[in-house]
């Protein structure tokens, strides 16, 4: 009862939260409002050696798969440890098959394969997905991704607990996995991200994921090994796993128009056929499954808006001779233009060396003594350092003598 | 020598410890106890020599610390706070001068600067980003008299009292009336200009000119009211917005770079070579149309173009023929497909190869201009849209991808005349035409109609276009909101750098970095307060130089997280070098320490009894 004689300040506390969550609801419905421009994929294999031939068949089916669904190679960064095609041990070389009725060469036609052999590093994988490169790198090797673009990044390899074997030498941890994404969507590099991964335990590789719109399916859960489809016993190797055995059955049902959803390619693998079970985690990813068309991620969407208009901004040109003139002077600033391109001024921000060193001077001590009150450069001074402990040690050896 | 010493002690310990021998000793000395006492004063040498080495360990120390300190860079982070605070808090502001003038109205300025007022604050949406600060003057000038309101403030018109008549109106040439009006208004303030003028029988006509001023002619029994409402409707929706309903524009009608450039690479694909073979004077139309353009654009954005000819590029969608047009026609369903990205190798641009080379992180969008050139059996090729009316320019854009347009050639229709396999020169006037359709496109990215018309809620105003693609105004627009967006992503850019680098506290950080930084900030105050003052294309200039600096530091390659060792590894790498030999040091001086105690003591022991002997 005593409650009731005090409603306004329950009132109050019953308000103020629900108050926070409106302007909370609308502050982040306010921030997310990037169009979905384009489809990128990132598709890496890593493992080496002729007896892994099954990871390299795998991403290049997905490859294709996505290829066909309508990304085009400039939106597509692919990642191959190794080359099975042209390997010596190859019965079918310049041929990659993931069946063994051959009835599909993945290595056909049109295959630009981005980073080979030994580029595929742990390193440059996460300079792939946060961006830093060198100055050097071409834009094919860049993810040149905007915040409307949604990325399908597909792994394949052998794995275990929270890491990924990178060319049997090295490991992805999934806490690199996890800081990486998450600088990604600081910058807005992505609007959307599905990962997808087919390797041992791999659903332990997502497990620090927590940046919203990230969509992760692993082949199996901790504890289980993802297991190949079949052997082919005249290539001589293992040419495909169950998981994207799987997945490739279910795009081979679709087309460039179809629109299958994500919950219907999640639900399609059948744990007792992929001898593992698939688990997928959704965590912040704010759609239903249902709704969302697997073309979101696999296929490419272009966006388009008809150009209503043209601007005639020509036909107000009145005179011949006017025009001559104008066109005269543009040509005297085209030519200008044309000069190459000048060096940018930004480059003197690469010359840091702050010494100037002037020509050695005659007197060393002189040099020394400049050197030391300058003091600028630490190494130097350390140098000097452990370099005057020398006659100290010695001045204490005579001593004792 | 400590060995002598040593055995000259313990020799002579072993002597007292027999017992009986020399009793010079003990009967010399009452009471002499070598093993308490000791008769000359203990040496200092092996103390000095022990204590030397620890010393020089410790001295050492220093330095070895600082040598594998890690470098970082000073970063000002209170600075990155700061320009983040300040532009959350206190909203970007531009300063808007309008100034309204009524020609032949007999009214007060008073009154209709109060309604105008109104009408701007009902109309004027809030932009939590950055948002204006309008003043308005208006004139009214009759015949003899000509009244301003208010009567003194700094940002009143230089306005001279008759110097627009009605009859300078009267004429139907728009132009000329355009450029009569920029010789009269234009002057250093860049304040937006209305004239609204009575007189002329004819009925309404309201234009908006090519640099900062609009006029409407108004007949003679109009009331003063109605025209104000439109006044303000123009000065918000079309000065301030460009056009646009919403204040601000979305993310994907910025196609401008990190680096502020952009590229245009403008391609014309044959479809069938064996078909025809299409080329084209792309010079002659880039000094024309281009060249203006990109000029006006300079404080925007860096534009550079080149272009090129493709042959074996067909689509990738379907048309059907359609009987009642006489020819091939795709909807608007079709369009997303209608780019064939395995066909077309647009992304060859060499120009861009290059600037990868100079930029860390080229984020530029390569806007594509491809004009497509149907093959035989599908031309002429039309485009449908879902009314079903046949499109008249005949393209579409993707945001932030480029665009496409669709042409197809004369000899479609005769195919008596046109010989296969030569090359063919478009036509000049095709080209043009094409031209001003690319031209839209281009503005149609940047979010801008090109309809020359504008529909707003109280009446139209005609649209005059520029030879340069833009109009001074909607520069303005685009200034602005490219000053708006690029500051910000500055300031988000600089925070999320510094929360990067001060949770990796053992990642190098080169000096590179901190000046980018620095460089960044100076750029970013001197947008701020150009953008203050009013100063639109400077301050589009330094905060996109601002942007791309951040952008430049965020993304510098030397931030891997991969590439930073960690505390547990230094420590891995050099205790096995110094822990043991430190140990033994150590243990030695505080050894020796004890020794030369216990040998002072039985010295003081021996000369405290010889002293109470004598």
């Amino acid at each position: 009862m005593e409650t009731f004689n005090n409603p306004k300040p329950v009132l109050h506390l019953l308000l103020l939260p629900c108050l926070l969550l409106y302007s909370s609801i609308a502050f982040s419905s306010s921030v997310e409002a990037a169009m979905h421009t384009n489809n990128w994929a990132v598709l890496v294999c890593t493992s080496r050696f002729w007896f892994n031939y099954r990871h390299m068949a795998n991403t290049l089916s997905l490859y294709r798969t996505v290829k066909r669904l309508g990304i085009p190679d400039e939106r597509i960064i692919l990642m191959l440890a190794d080359d099975m095609a042209c390997n010596t041990r190859n019965k079918y070389p310049a041929q990659v098959f993931n069946n063994e009725n051959h009835r599909l060469n993945l290595y056909g036609d049109n295959v630009e394969v981005d980073y080979r052999g030994y580029e595929v590093t742990v390193e440059n994988f996460l300079r792939v997905l946060t961006g830093r490169h060198e100055t050097a790198v071409p834009r094919s090797k860049r993810l040149l991704s905007d915040e409307g673009s949604h990325i399908l990044l597909y792994m394949t390899g052998h794995g275990g607990d929270e890491f990924l074997k990178f060319q049997d030498s090295e490991e992805l941890q999934s806490h690199d996995l996890a800081d990486a994404v998450k600088q990604m969507k600081e910058k807005h590099r992505f609007k959307e991200l599905l990962i997808m991964v087919d390797t041992c335990q791999a659903a332990t590789l997502f497990n620090q994921l927590q940046s919203p719109g990230v969509l992760a399916i692993g082949s199996s859960m901790k504890g289980e090994n993802s297991y190949s489809h079949h052997l082919d016993s005249d290539v001589g190797v293992s040419v495909v796993d169950r998981f994207t055995y799987y997945t490739l059955a279910f795009f081979e049902r679709l087309n460039i128009y179809d629109n299958a959803s994500l919950s219907s390619l999640f639900s399609s693998y059948n744990p007792s056929w992929l001898m593992s079970t698939a688990y997928y985690r959704k965590g912040v990813y704010k759609r239903s499954l249902e709704e969302v068309p697997v073309t979101t991620f696999f296929g490419s969407v272009m966006e388009t808006i008809h150009t209503d208009a043209a601007y005639k901004a020509l036909s107000r040109r009145n005179s011949g001779k006017f025009e001559a003139q104008t066109s005269l002077d543009q040509s005297v600033h085209h030519s200008e233009r044309r000069t190459p391109v000048k060096v940018n001024d930004r480059d003197e921000t690469h010359n840091i060396n702050p010494e100037g060193q002037e020509g050695a001077s005659k007197c060393p001590w002189s040099t020394f003594c400049n050197k030391f009150l300058k003091a600028e450069n630490v190494d130097s001074l350390v140098n000097y350092g452990l370099v005057a402990m020398v006659p100290f040690l010695m001045i204490s050896m005579w001593l004792v003598r | 020598m400590a060995e002598i010493s040593e055995a000259h002690d313990s020799d002579s310990s072993k002597i007292q410890d027999s017992g009986s021998e020399a009793p010079q000793r003990s009967e010399s000395e009452p009471d002499f106890d070598p093993k308490t006492m000791r008769k000359t004063k203990p040496g200092l040498k092996r103390l000095f020599l022990t204590f030397s080495v620890f010393f020089s360990f410790l001295l050492g120390f220093p330095f070895l610390w600082k040598s594998v300190e890690i470098y970082r860079s000073p970063l000002p982070f209170r600075e990155i706070d700061s320009l983040s605070t300040q532009l959350r808090s206190d909203n970007l502001l531009f300063p808007l001068h309008f100034h309204a003038l009524f020609v032949g109205f007999d009214s007060v300025p008073d009154g209709l600067r109060q309604s105008i007022l109104s009408e701007i604050a009902k109309l004027a949406s809030q932009n939590p980003k950055c948002s204006n600060n309008y003043t308005l003057s208006v004139t009214v000038d009759l015949d003899s008299r000509c009244l301003r309101s208010p009567n003194s403030s700094p940002y009143s018109s230089t306005y001279q009292c008759g110097s627009i008549t009605a009859t300078d109106f009267v004429q139907n040439d728009d132009v000329a009336v355009d450029e009569r009006l920029a010789s009269v208004f234009g002057g250093k303030t860049k304040e937006y200009s209305v004239a609204v003028v009575k007189g002329g029988s004819e009925s309404e006509r309201a234009v908006v000119g090519k640099h900062r001023h609009a006029w409407l002619v108004v007949g003679d029994g109009s009331e003063v009211e109605v025209a104000a409402v439109k006044v303000a409707e123009l000065l918000v929706k079309v000065f301030v917005n460009g056009g646009r309903e919403e204040g601000s524009i979305r993310n994907e009608f910025m196609p401008v770079g990190a680096d502020g450039k952009i590229v245009l690479s403008f391609n014309l694909l044959n479809a069938d070579p064996r078909d025809w073979v299409y080329d084209w004077d792309f010079e002659k139309i880039d000094d024309t149309l281009l060249a203006p353009m990109i000029e006006a654009l300079g404080p925007v954005a860096n534009i550079s173009v080149e272009s090129q000819v493709l042959y074996h590029t067909p689509k990738a969608s379907f048309s059907y023929w359609n009987q009642k047009l006489e020819s091939y026609v795709f909807s608007t369903k079709d369009l997303p497909f209608f780019v064939n990205s395995n066909e077309w190798h647009l992304d060859t641009s060499i120009a861009a190869g290059g600037r990868s080379k100079i930029l860390q992180f080229a984020l530029f969008i390569s806007l594509f201009a491809a004009r497509y050139v149907p093959s035989a059996k599908e031309c002429p090729l039309l485009l449908q849209l879902p009314n079903g009316e046949i499109s008249k320019t005949n393209g579409f854009i993707s945001p932030m991808w480029g665009g496409v347009v669709v042409w197809n050639p004369q000899g479609c229709l005769k195919d008596s005349e046109f010989k296969p396999s030569t090359k063919n020169i478009i036509p000049i006037q095709d080209l043009e035409n094409m031209f001003e359709v690319f031209i839209g496109q281009f503005r149609q990215l940047f979010g801008f109609k090109s309809v020359n018309v504008y529909a707003g809620a109280s009446g139209d105003w005609n649209l005059l276009p520029s030879e340069r693609g833009f109009t001074e105004w909607e520069l303005d627009v685009l200034s602005r909101q490219h000053t708006c967006f690029n500051l910000h992503s500055c300031a988000t850019t600089l925070g999320s750098l510094s929360r990067l680098v001060q949770s990796l506290p053992r990642m190098i950080i080169m000096d590179e970095i901190g000046k980018q930084v620095k460089f960044s900030l100076e750029a970013a105050k001197l947008a701020l307060s150009n953008a203050s003052s009013g100063v639109y294309e400077s301050s589009a200039a330094s905060s996109s130089k601002a942007s791309s600096l951040a952008e430049d530091a965020f993304f510098h390659p030397s931030i891997m997280s991969v590439s930073y060792y960690s505390f547990e590894h230094c420590f891995a790498v050099y205790s096995p070098f110094f822990l043991p030999v430190s140990m033994h040091v150590m243990l030695a001086a505080v050894r020796e320490l004890r020794r030369y105690k216990q040998e002072k003591a039985k010295y003081l022991a021996w000369k405290a009894k010889a002293k109470a002997a004598s």
